[in-house]
């Protein structure tokens, strides 16, 4: 690589059109999207031609195609299912670039010479992925932003020209440089491809667009998005942990990730720089090391580090059918372990854990918000992290407030260090939603109840909502009577009655004993459950 | 309650309640507890899960404290936020296993108010290092589930007496509670005080309950026997004992509570 002078390398972009859709399960023929806050993340190519476009509302895509299929994202399955890909175009390199899952990448110009060219390379690759039965595509040009365009724009790949990029890139509409607002910007101003762009002086550039203009003006002259720092470190920056014994888990090897990362970064940090790649390298007990390359957008983050640990050891776990015998030698470096390959029969123990920056850049800073998300401080973070390497990633969760009309609807539980929003947002009007107070125990499993009147018959609720008769004793799980002093009710929900699958009817009871206790109970089906208690 | 409110409450904080020895409260607990805040590196015990210690843990975290809550797989998220607890400075440990001890130990390194229902009862011994674990991180660690289960609590509270208003026999909802609620300890917070709440209130913020007068319009008693034992407090604090003073029953009410409440408040009203 030039790198002196910023220009880019030759890069093979691999690119699976459609990833998310194809991880859904939908073929190609069937309309399909998938969808993530409402919105429209991929389409299939039915789904294409109906109109649907990425971006979309889910509901604005149901009206272009009102047979639509739609999915939720699943990304940690993507990166799953796309480890078969990986472990194919690591044959050709050991060295491959997950840009996302859907998107890999290989430094074209050591296995073009090997195989015989970079159009032979391309086809050879091409045709090594179809034969996994997965569709894909594939793109050279210098640098990856071109790569990428060159892999989405040819039928059966396009070969852009060293030095060619610039040219290559300029017909393009400004859209693609993924920063919505400075292409929006653009437009207003007259450009509209990135050709037209490419010809403002950088300097000027820089003065009215700030840094972000100035990447993109990098990328639309066939650049690489920020200078590379001159001459690699002279001091190791990687960071590593061995195992003893090896741990046969993935979830130590994941924690200890977390704390590498920390450390990896704090390296950088000490020495004004940071990393746009990762390379997690994991060795075997019986010697042999695997590796894989993480591009991140933007600066990586040490959960981010940890979280591509995990994707990388659960890909390899799921992927173990996909990835050539160990015996065969032709790759030290690079490749998922098969569990039923090994030789000795013993489950595979990991042995070392190392995590090596790359592509190191001047840390330029990033500015946080001003005001918004609770930062977590380090304290707290330490003691989650302590508490998930006892007990498992999932077991340490920060509560997040959802929709829904039951007291357990309301909260979604989410592991510590991820973040999720809830499918139904809390923030809508939930008619039917009991009210204020909120009951301070909420039973994750309801606990099964017999509610019977004054004479000791069972009360029932009818469909128009009359009770059978006025509620004068309770008993919990088989417990004690407890005499009912006061009551309210019934209040009937009838949720989701479209979807016969999801559909529920029941109708809510308050109870009060005769002990001061006070109950939230429903009634569904005939059968008794108290949901919550007020205490 | 919101947490603006909260806030405005805690802003009209003493200087020394905000100081570094005690962590924040809500201003209705400050009287009930020694030193008007919770002291931090103390253990506090609470008889059972519910409302009255997640009021513990709201006003430390509305003033800014992460809070986790360990062995409570059914805890009212909810019921949390009203009472004020910042949910995005909240941490969840449903289900400790057998390794609680550790768990606990760990979250107390990190987060300021650790709220902890012990699966079993503790062995003294895990008792005295958790206590200890509490001391050194400058955490206060909230045990719940039996006065008696966690030796060497420096303070412990119950609320006796519910009486809940709003609801009555198959009309209305339940808006508010009231209850009595006990407080007592080791060293300076051995003299038990009692002090009526509202927990919650029928505007869903916990407060001192008034206790002269005729109950509020809504009330309807809740019971024979509770009715007796709620309209017994209102008579204490009409013979005109400060809420958080030390109760000095008549024979008469101190029969009627432990009516209510088994034999533990006996031991109280004799001490």
């Amino acid at each position: 690589m030039d790198v002196a002078r910023g220009v880019p390398s030759r890069v093979l972009v691999v690119w699976c059109p459609d990833w998310p859709v194809v991880v859904a399960g939908a073929g190609p023929e069937a309309p399909a999207v998938v969808v993530a806050a409402n919105l429209v993340v991929a389409c299939s190519a039915a789904a294409r031609a109906a109109g649907v476009r990425r971006g979309q509302r889910l509901r604005d895509a149901q009206r272009h195609c009102p047979v639509l299929i739609a999915a939720p994202r699943d990304i940690n399955a993507e990166a799953r299912a796309f480890e078969p890909v990986v472990a194919t175009v690591e044959e050709f390199c050991p060295r491959v670039e997950v840009v996302r899952p859907g998107m890999c990448a290989i430094g074209a110009r050591g296995p073009a010479r090997y195989f015989g060219g970079e159009r032979a390379l391309m086809q050879k690759i091409t045709e090594a992925v179809t034969g996994r039965g997965i569709t894909c595509r594939t793109g050279i040009a210098d640098g990856m932003f071109a790569a990428q365009l060159a892999a989405r724009t040819g039928g059966d790949g396009v070969v852009v020209p060293t030095g060619g990029a610039r040219r290559f890139l300029a017909p393009h509409p400004t859209g693609l440089l993924e920063h919505q607002e400075l292409a929006n910007l653009l437009a207003q101003l007259g450009i509209h491809t990135l050709g037209d762009f490419a010809v403002l002086p950088a300097q000027d550039v820089l003065a009215r667009f700030g840094d972000v203009g100035a990447i993109a003006h990098r990328l639309a002259r066939g650049l690489e998005p920020r200078p590379l720092a001159p001459r690699p470190p002279s001091a190791d920056l990687s960071a590593e942990m061995e195992f003893d014994p090896p741990a046969l888990q993935a979830e130590p090897v994941v924690f200890a990730g977390k704390a590498l990362a920390d450390r990896l970064l704090g390296n950088l940090a000490e020495r004004g720089l940071s990393c746009a790649r990762v390379e997690v390298e994991v060795s075997f007990t019986g010697g042999r090391t695997y590796s894989r390359l993480w591009r991140h957008d933007g600066l990586l983050s040490s959960l981010a580090m940890a979280e591509r640990v995990r994707w990388q050891l659960d890909g390899w776990r799921t992927a173990g059918g996909h990835s050539p015998q160990p015996g065969d030698g032709r790759r030290p470096v690079g490749g998922p372990p098969a569990d039923d390959a090994d030789n000795d029969g013993s489950r595979r123990g990991i042995t070392v854990l190392r995590l090596i920056p790359d592509q190191i850049v001047p840390d330029e800073g990033t500015q946080l918000g001003l005001w918004g998300e609770a930062l977590v401080s380090n304290r707290v973070a330490r003691a989650a992290t302590r508490v998930q390497s006892m007990l498992g990633h999932g077991a340490v969760t920060r509560p997040v407030l959802a929709g829904g009309r039951g007291p357990g609807d309301q909260v979604m539980l989410v592991p510590f260090g991820d973040s999720r929003t809830p499918r139904l947002p809390a923030d809508r009007p939930w008619p039917g939603r009991i009210p204020a107070p909120s009951p301070s125990t909420v039973y994750p499993v309801p606990l099964p109840a017999s509610v019977t009147c004054a004479s000791g018959e069972p009360v029932t609720v009818n469909g128009r909502a009359g009770i059978s008769a006025p509620p004068a004793r309770l008993a919990i799980d088989g417990g004690p009577l407890r005499e009912i002093i006061a009551w309210a009710g019934p209040w009937p929900v009838h949720e989701q009655w479209w979807d016969p699958a999801q559909a529920r009817r029941l109708a809510r009871f308050q109870l009060v004993t005769s002990d001061g206790d006070a109950w939230l109970a429903v009634v569904e089906g005939g059968r008794w459950m108290i949901e919550a208690t007020y205490d | 309650m919101s947490v603006s409110t909260v806030s405005a409450h805690l802003r009209e904080l003493t200087p020394e309640q905000q100081g570094e020895e005690l962590l924040p409260v809500l201003p209705a607990l400050s009287g009930l507890l020694p030193g008007g805040g919770l002291r931090r590196g103390s253990v506090v015990a609470v008889e059972r899960p519910g409302l009255l210690c997640l009021m513990l843990a709201a006003g430390a975290s509305a003033a800014g404290s992460w809070c986790a809550v360990v062995g409570m797989p059914q805890l009212g998220v909810l019921a949390a936020v009203d009472a004020g607890v910042d949910v995005s400075r909240l941490l969840l440990v449903p289900d400790p296993g057998s390794r609680w001890p550790q768990v606990a130990a760990a979250l107390l390194e990190g987060c300021e108010l650790v709220l902890l229902r012990p699966p079993a009862r503790p062995s003294a011994q895990v008792a005295r290092r958790l206590a200890a674990h509490a001391r050194r991180g400058g955490g206060a660690l909230v045990v719940v589930g039996g006065v008696a289960a966690f030796e060497g609590a420096n303070l412990w509270l119950r609320a006796a007496c519910p009486q809940w208003i709003g609801i009555g026999t198959g009309h209305g909802r339940l808006r508010g509670r009231r209850v009595q609620v006990v407080a007592g300890g080791r060293g300076s917070g051995a003299r038990p005080r009692a002090q009526w709440w509202w927990l919650p209130g029928p505007d869903g913020a916990v407060a001192i309950a008034e206790q002269t007068g005729a109950e509020p319009a809504a009330v309807e008693p809740a019971g024979a026997g509770l009715a007796g034992a709620g309209l017994a407090g209102a008579g204490l604090a009409a013979a005109g004992l400060a809420a958080a003073e030390p109760i000095v029953p008549d024979l008469a009410t101190a029969d009627r509570v432990v009516r209510a409440e088994g034999t533990e408040l006996v031991a109280i009203g004799q001490g």
